[in-house]
């Protein structure tokens, strides 16, 4: 396998082009693609995958179960004010704060039974997103670094994975390197940010400048042959790709009618959701967007509430407007957090609820995977899972199941250690249409 | 030459003043003495050198040796006048001058101050309320710009207690920041200053056998009782705010003041020095609900009694920390100084203690927790020492070091710059040093909502003492009345500053995202959108967050965005003025190059770029600044 990794990414560098002006006159521009691991190593992998694309919604800070997606009605000590409502799911209820969510229920699969072994917040959101405990010495791939990896662009030009308001520290490409970093967008209505040669500057002083930086460069890394400065050099290369993409416009809300941006909602989450669907669409294959402000030990139940006004609207339209348009069916769409909230309310916090990784909830939707369902168990007061646990690398590893990426293939870092794409996990196969 | 000298000269005549003033001066005023720790320093790694057979790395030119002393000492690149000075003058000490210079001058603090608002998770505003921690920000950037010893610091901090207004007691930011989660808080306090990984005791003992959850209560005890001062002759007046829903007009907001501003940003109590075991405790060593004293897990031990709050709790924490975790405290932050000046810690990552003994270089380590504890925690001083030594003159090694963990000694490793360094970087270049900008100031007045009331009568400082020394319910309610009252009467006046003046009171001064002043005086943390977003600073959630990964937003961003519009493209940026005088095109070439990467250009270079200005001519600047400033040697420190 690790010979197989070698060859696979060998034709990729072969096409870098030398230069980077010339690159940008458009002489011939290279697709950045080579062939997949995912192509060449399929056997071993899923056979019913139908996920493309994945849209991962991350719940930064610790979303409560409780107050969501695993709602103990019997337990008003538990709940507080929160109450459960139905769904549009038989005999499945969730949080009050989330009548939209009720709505779209049936295209759902919600995990209630996640366990994590961190309990802090940065250890808690780098185990969720690279399947491995932080480590001083080595920074792992993040988890949309490693289906770009395993299962290559779908566009030559755009980017593969794209992170909206997200921390570069958990989107980051690790030990793959810059090329499989996030392209990060601030504000998901400026899209991706100084894409376009500033008008004051003609074409050919354009490329006069990259041909003098090349000169620069190629001189410097003579000198200093080393990742980090070559990780600029790639990155050049592909900006210059990227600035001259007729689909570039995938990252222009603009261009959606004021309907469907109503449909989403405002504020900085919802139109990140609808960014990712535009980039799906054009063959993004994976796009994180992150909404914050979940971390409630102080006063809860006004702070979860605000949270899911953000989010519930901006999640049902999402589902549903993939649907509509037949993406649902190729895009997982993945709800997660770092850890739950424990079942206890704090007084002396102004009802607040603290940590809580040993019981939270996730939730799953399209890609293949059944809708309508729950998958694993808490107890009575949501305190411990009750069957069927979920660890975090279990979950990722369910990811990379519905994209048909072989989970147990190892890759070698260049410090010669293996890792796989969700390190011991098995993937939930039962989940699964 | 014309500039820099005076400046120079300025430096050192300070230095030599101070030390007149004493007979038996303090070693961290004592150039002699800064002068000698370093060629200690120095002699540790000449040993092991000796002890290695390695061949000892040659030292560095004038020229990278400036830029690195400038990007580390004060988080900029130097002027073109400052770079034209120090190439040009010939004086053999004049790298220990130049050290000299940059500690003394007031980049210094700002770089310092970028570091601890990391280190601290410094934000502006807090989620959720409408508590600011404007003047705890205030506090810690005074602190550095006083170089306040880093013991005093801590125990500051630690110790804190009173009202989070008044400039005295404003660092009790430390602990408000985090209401709600004490937990977290003390977490960080033992892995920021004693490098004491906790988080996981938390919850479950330590799988590696370290750390038992039980320690971490003991621990937590100390700290316990974090509430807000006097908060309960309050509490029936907001709620009945809080429930009328329909009532959100301006006696509400002036409610919130009250209860986010002055209570919440208060801390009562000064820790109890017990705390209950929490209710999912799962050891036979206890029992959920049982109440602990507190206990210190290493060190010289400290307890307090499980029958009584004791009320001192935060102050004999502190005390621990600073003086009786031998040397554990001193040689955590010599080693993060060590990283800050030489690129990569003796140990790493820094915030793990490894005992000096077990690191890879026992004697220079231990060596260097004495030097802290000799120059009384001087953080300024202390660099001064790290910066006169040869190894930090070491010339840049290619190679990626070879020992996991720690530094090996091998020559400076090149390391992409911060996105501040490189923002402070990039606003040098656009409109001249900005160190001689004025800072930001903290705005103590008093808003109603986003609308300032009263200016010129009254602040927050004024305000909160009233209201935090009210004794009873009574109280409360009359004095909210009457200020009610006040601010109906007074109205919302817009403030110009003009009236806060006339009463003696300083002018606000705050910088919008866009401004092209130090990275330290910004809004915190930076919008996402911002260039220094993209580079990868700290969002200040998590202790260190900032990031140096590099993605395809930033080379964006350099082609075409903030660089151009502020830089390349911007006629009056301080990069062209400079040219001004400059008799030939090689002259010109030469000065672009001095200011943007701090060095003559060489001959090969000098070639490409006349070229470019006889095939483009004017343009030809600008392009030859838009290359330079994207190529990486601009990006990376060598």
């Amino acid at each position: 396998m690790k010979d197989l990794f070698n060859k696979a990414d060998e034709p990729t560098r072969r096409q870098f082009m030398s230069n980077a002006a010339r690159a940008y006159l458009g002489v011939h521009l290279f697709p950045m693609l080579g062939p997949t691991i995912a192509s060449a190593a399929a056997e071993g992998a899923a056979k019913g995958a139908k996920a493309k694309h994945v849209i991962y919604l991350f719940m930064a800070g610790g979303m409560s179960h409780i107050d969501t997606f695993d709602p103990k009605p019997k337990k008003k000590d538990v709940m507080g004010p929160t109450t459960a409502i139905p769904t549009k799911a038989d005999g499945i209820e969730i949080g009050s704060y989330l009548p939209k969510t009720a709505e779209v229920t049936d295209k759902m699969c919600i995990i209630n039974s996640l366990n994590s072994t961190q309990g802090a917040h940065e250890q808690g959101s780098y185990i969720m997103h690279t399947s491995y405990s932080q480590r001083g010495t080595i920074k792992h791939p993040a988890i949309g670094s490693w289906v770009v990896k395993l299962g290559g662009r779908l566009h030559p030009e755009l980017p593969g994975f794209v992170a909206v308001n997200t921390s570069p520290e958990y989107t980051g490409g690790g030990f793959f390197g810059a090329k499989f970093s996030a392209a990060p967008i601030g504000s998901p209505d400026q899209g991706l940010q100084d894409s376009r040669r500033p008008d004051e500057v003609s074409p050919e002083d354009f490329s006069r400048r990259l041909s003098l930086a090349d000169k620069l460069n190629t001189q410097f890394h003579n000198r200093y042959p080393n990742a980090d400065v070559k990780a600029y050099e790639e990155l050049y290369r592909e900006a210059i790709a990227l600035m001259n993409s007729k689909d570039l416009k995938a990252f222009n809300l603009a261009e959606e009618d004021a309907g469907t941006r109503a449909l989403y909602g405002g504020g900085s989450f919802a139109q990140g959701c609808l960014l990712a669907r535009r980039l799906v669409e054009n063959g993004v294959r994976f796009v994180e967007v992150q909404l914050g402000g979940w971390d409630t030990h102080y006063d809860n139940f006004t702070a979860v509430e605000g949270r899911c006004k953000e989010f519930d609207q901006a999640y049902a339209a999402l589902l549903t407007d993939l649907e509509k348009r037949g993406k649902l069916q190729d895009t997982l769409v993945v709800v997660a957090t770092e850890f739950g909230r424990t079942p206890e309310i704090k007084k002396e916090h102004n009802d607040g609820r603290d940590h809580h990784p040993n019981a939270f909830s996730c939730v799953l939707a399209g890609g293949g995977v059944k809708g309508g369902i729950k998958y694993g168990e808490t107890d009575a007061s949501g305190n411990k899972v009750k069957t069927d646990t979920v660890s975090v690398q279990d979950f990722n590893a369910t990811i990379a199941y519905a994209l048909g990426l072989p989970h147990d293939l190892v890759l070698m870092s260049p410090t010669k250690r293996p890792f796989k794409i969700a390190d011991k996990g098995t993937p939930v196969t039962s989940i699964f249409g | 030459m014309k500039s820099f000298v005076p400046l120079l000269l300025a430096a050192s005549v300070a230095l030599q003043v101070s030390v007149r003033a004493q007979d038996a001066p303090k070693p961290a005023e004592n150039a002699d003495f800064l002068r000698k720790s370093a060629v200690e320093i120095d002699r540790h790694i000449a040993s092991f050198y000796r002890s290695k057979k390695l061949p000892v790395p040659e030292v560095t030119d004038d020229a990278t040796f400036m830029r690195r002393a400038f990007l580390v000492a004060i988080g900029r690149i130097p002027t073109a006048e400052e770079a034209l000075a120090f190439i040009e003058i010939e004086d053999a000490a004049k790298r220990e001058e130049l050290v000299g210079y940059l500690m003394g001058s007031q980049g210094y603090s700002s770089h310092m101050t970028n570091w601890v608002f990391d280190l601290l998770r410094l934000r502006d505003g807090r989620q959720g309320s409408q508590a600011t921690n404007e003047p705890y920000r205030n506090w810690i950037r005074k602190a550095m710009d006083d170089n306040m010893p880093w013991d005093e610091f801590v125990s500051s901090l630690v110790a804190s207690s009173g009202n989070g207004w008044d400039p005295k007691t404003a660092a009790v930011g430390y602990y408000t920041i985090d209401r709600g989660m004490p937990l977290d808080n003390l977490s960080n306090t033992m892995r920021i200053f004693l490098g004491s990984r906790m988080e996981c005791a938390q919850c479950h003992d330590d799988p590696f056998g370290k750390t038992e959850r039980k320690d971490f209560y003991h621990l937590a005890a100390f700290t316990n009782g974090q509430f807000q001062q006097n908060e309960r002759y309050m509490r029936d007046l907001w709620r009945e705010y809080q429930d009328d829903q329909k009532n959100r007009g301006e006696e509400y907001r002036v409610a919130q003041l009250f209860w986010d501003k002055i209570y919440g940003m208060s801390l009562g109590g000064g820790g109890n020095g017990r705390i209950d075991l929490p209710s999912d405790y799962q050891y036979r060593d206890g029992d959920p609900g049982e109440v602990v004293g507190a206990k210190t897990p290493f060190g010289k031990t400290v307890r307090m009694s499980d029958r009584e709050d004791e009320g001192d709790g935060r102050e004999k924490f502190a005390d621990w920390i600073v003086t009786r975790t031998g040397e554990q405290f001193p040689a955590v932050i010599a080693n993060r100084m060590w990283q800050r000046i030489m690129g990569k810690g003796i140990y790493e990552p820094v915030d793990d203690f490894i005992e000096s003994k077990q690191t890879v270089h026992p004697e220079l380590m231990s060596h260097l927790a004495k030097l802290m504890h000799d120059l009384d925690y001087d953080l300024r001083a202390f660099q001064h020492v790290l910066m006169l030594t040869r190894t930090f003159q070491f010339a840049t090694n290619p190679n990626p070091s070879t020992l996991e963990g720690g530094d090996d000694f091998h020559g400076r490793k090149i390391a992409r710059l911060s996105a501040e360094q490189i923002w402070d970087s990039l606003i040098t270049l656009s409109s001249g040093d900005p160190d001689k900008k004025p800072v930001r100031t903290a705005d103590n007045r008093i808003y109603v909502g986003d609308r300032p009331v009263l200016i010129g009568q009254m602040d927050m400082i004024h305000l909160s003492h009233d209201v935090l020394a009210l004794k009873s319910e009574e109280e409360v309610r009359k004095y909210f009345n009457d200020f009610l009252a006040m601010v109906k009467k007074g109205g919302g006046k817009k403030g110009d500053g003009k009236d806060s003046m006339s009463m003696g009171m300083a002018p606000v001064r705050k910088y919008g995202k866009d401004s092209p002043v130090r990275a330290s005086e910004l809004p915190s943390p930076a919008p996402r959108e911002h260039f220094l977003y993209l580079f990868g600073a700290s969002d200040r959630e998590v202790v260190e967050g900032a990031s140096k990964e590099p993605n395809v937003g930033q080379v964006l961003s350099m082609m075409n965005g903030y660089v151009q519009r502020q830089l390349v493209g911007n006629s009056g940026a301080h990069v062209y003025k400079s040219l001004e005088g400059a008799g030939s095109e090689g002259e010109k070439i030469r000065r672009i190059y001095l200011a943007i990467l701090n060095r003559p250009p060489t001959e090969e270079e000098m070639g490409w770029m006349k070229e470019e200005v006889a095939a483009q001519g004017e343009e030809g600047y600008r392009n030859i600044v838009a290359s330079l400033v994207m190529s990486s040697e601009f990006l990376f420190l060598q």
